[in-house]
């Protein structure tokens, strides 16, 4: 098989033949701006070249940050690179999940994460497979447009099923999850505080019944 | 001409983990909290709205009217009280 000069190929609008996310290219899930930018740029160039899904590990298990573009000229990060290259490669969910299983790789983690709310198509399984890692405090570090900022995985996460856009990227649409909730398609998420949470709910009811009785005392009851 | 200047450098932030594992983890249960926290408050924003409707809905048209009409007066009363102040 010929290997064509990279992702020009499954990027060429005739004839697409690969496989399909939301009945499209699914490449087409980052802008046409920032798709000529990673094409460009210099580590799709040399490192993501003909990877395949085991030989991507390689890279990803390298990764130091997290973002979109940076910079006045909006060069893509490795990150958002590879990311683009799961996307040509739409590898197996079992594959995905590996990745987002792997303790050791925060930035693994990361990346399969944001492939997964960019690529799977069920919201339910996006919040009960994402969720799950709300309880990984770990610290990621973030290229913005200027400088560098610190976040934590399970504030990636949140971003991931919250926002909009999130690494240069306008994610696809993904209900509530309070909507998902009414139509009984999903459970109400438990929270990895557990009975802590309990315990400072019971502190709070403390607070707002003495609040509460110091406020009626005026009107005489 | 050195814009680099200002940007900063990529070891500010240090993504080191375990350093001082206590302050991570109230870290990160402040942030859990705050979670749950909005997500409470959106059920209950929703649940409000909800039984607003329902209340609208248990009311005859003049009563739905009526009301109406003392909010629309109210806003009335507001704006003219503003226009008297400029």
């Amino acid at each position: 098989m010929a290997h064509q000069a990279d992702a020009k190929k499954s990027l060429d609008e005739r004839g697409y033949t690969g496989a399909l996310i939301r009945g499209d290219n699914p490449l087409k899930l980052f802008e046409k701006a920032v798709r000529d930018r990673i094409v460009d740029s210099y580590y799709w160039k040399e490192q993501c070249f003909g990877l395949n899904a085991a030989t991507l590990l390689d890279r990803a298990v390298e990764l130091t940050f997290i973002g979109g573009t940076y910079g006045v000229a909006q060069k893509p990060t490795p990150f958002l690179c590879l990311a683009f290259k799961l996307l040509q490669l739409t590898p197996d969910k079992e594959i995905i999940l590996f990745y987002l299983e792997q303790e050791e790789y925060k930035y693994l983690r990361a990346l399969a994460a944001f492939y997964i709310r960019l690529a799977w198509e069920k919201d339910a399984d996006v919040y009960t497979t994402l969720e799950p890692y709300l309880s990984d405090s770990r610290k990621l570090k973030r290229r913005i447009r200027e400088g560098w900022a610190l976040t934590h995985v399970d504030e990636f996460i949140d971003d991931l099923l919250l926002k909009n856009r999130v690494c240069a990227t306008t994610l696809p649409k993904l209900n509530p999850r309070l909507f998902l909730e009414d139509e009984d398609r999903l459970e109400p998420r438990v929270s990895a505080l557990g009975e802590e949470l309990e315990e400072l709910d019971h502190d709070d009811e403390r607070d707002s019944a003495s609040d509460g009785e110091v406020e009626e005392l005026p009107n005489g009851h | 001409w050195d814009d680099d200047a200002d940007i900063n450098p990529e070891d500010e932030v240090d993504d080191t983990d375990g350093v001082d594992p206590e302050a991570e983890r109230a870290a990160w249960k402040l942030r859990e909290l705050k979670r749950v926290r909005r997500d409470r408050l959106a059920i209950e924003e929703k649940e409000k709205e909800r039984e607003e409707i329902e209340r609208r809905r248990n009311m005859t048209a003049e009563e739905r009217e009526a009301e109406d009409k003392i909010y629309i007066d109210a806003q009335k009363e507001d704006r003219e009280g503003k226009g008297q102040m400029g």
